[in-house]
């Protein structure tokens, strides 16, 4: 009960520190986000280099990969996705690599609600920031009265709920995936976690990043669609 | 010490923000299955939208839970 009260009482006090070098003190999630990020470069290098004609395994599995999300781009952000797609891929697989830390036993950076608001804000700049660079000052500010002028209002107020319910919906289902995880551990530390750890640590992070990333798409694409790029 | 148990009592009742999400997720699925039933052939496609759709039903229940935690540790 003790353990499981430390857990609550680590989550709402923020995050516990962590000192680097002796130095300054950090917050965990900041330190396992780093590491993440240091296991992402090193893997971008190490799979990118010497891409050959003739792909070897790993080239395959790489191909695929990035053929499988430029598609789910190319499908729902019509005729200009290929600017769009890098910065979502690397946000994607941020949080992607960022939910599943738990699986060696790392608490998810994800469950800070700092870095899914920073992430909430990121998505906010990108969909707005797309919808002016797309449309121009007057007309990014014409969409906001699309489809009908008297949605005007509740157009400015998705503005504001949009990321809020990003960031708390990525939030609250790691935080409650990893409070459960920790009871269960406390309760039956042997065998029994592994398919709870399944279902919450693995397929619920895979399905938050999806969750995440498509919504950013889907608002995305609707504040840069136009008549003739629905058309094709 | 009221307020304590005050809140106590709103984290509980937070906590029926789980009865939408859970008919939202049952009339998902009921789709879901009626759709492969009739067309067996596009059940992937099927699949993964209905997985999108309950993670999107299941985010009332989950802000219902971040509202109960603030509630019980809120001081």
């Amino acid at each position: 009960m003790e353990e499981i009260n430390a857990v609550l009482q680590e989550i709402m006090a923020g995050t516990s520190n962590v000192s680097v070098l002796g130095l300054f003190n950090v917050p965990s999630s900041i330190v396992a986000s780093w590491g993440v990020m240091l296991f992402l470069v090193i893997a971008s290098i190490f799979l990118t280099r010497n891409l050959k004609k003739n792909p070897s395994k790993s080239q395959v599995i790489l191909e695929a990969g990035i053929g499988f999300f430029y598609n789910l781009c190319k499908q729902n952000l019509g005729k200009h996705w290929r600017t769009y797609a890098p910065w979502l891929g690397t946000i994607a697989l941020y949080i992607l690599f960022s939910n599943l830390t738990s699986l060696v036993s790392v608490p998810p950076p994800t469950k800070d609600l700092s870095i899914t608001a920073t992430l909430a804000l990121l998505s906010l700049l990108f969909i707005y920031g797309n919808q002016f660079l797309y449309h121009g000052l007057l007309g990014g500010l014409k969409r906001f009265t699309e489809p009908m002028v008297f949605l005007l209002p509740i157009n400015l107020m998705e503005i504001a709920i949009r990321p809020i319910s990003l960031c708390m919906r990525l939030f609250g289902n790691i935080v409650g995936g990893y409070i459960l995880m920790e009871m269960i551990i406390c309760v039956a530390p042997a065998i029994v976690p592994v398919p709870f750890s399944l279902y919450f640590d693995l397929f619920d992070g895979i399905l938050q990043t999806v969750v995440f990333i498509f919504l950013t798409i889907l608002f995305t694409h609707e504040s840069i669609h136009t008549e003739e790029s629905v058309a094709h | 010490m009221i307020s304590g148990s005050l809140s106590l009592i709103g984290a509980g009742i937070a906590v029926a923000t789980g009865l939408g999400a859970g008919i939202g997720i049952g009339i998902a699925t009921g789709g879901a299955t009626q759709a492969i039933a009739r067309q067996p052939e596009l059940s992937g496609k099927i699949t993964s939208t209905f997985l999108l759709g309950c993670a999107l039903a299941e985010s009332t229940a989950i802000y219902g839970l971040v509202v109960s935690l603030v509630l019980i540790f809120s001081k």
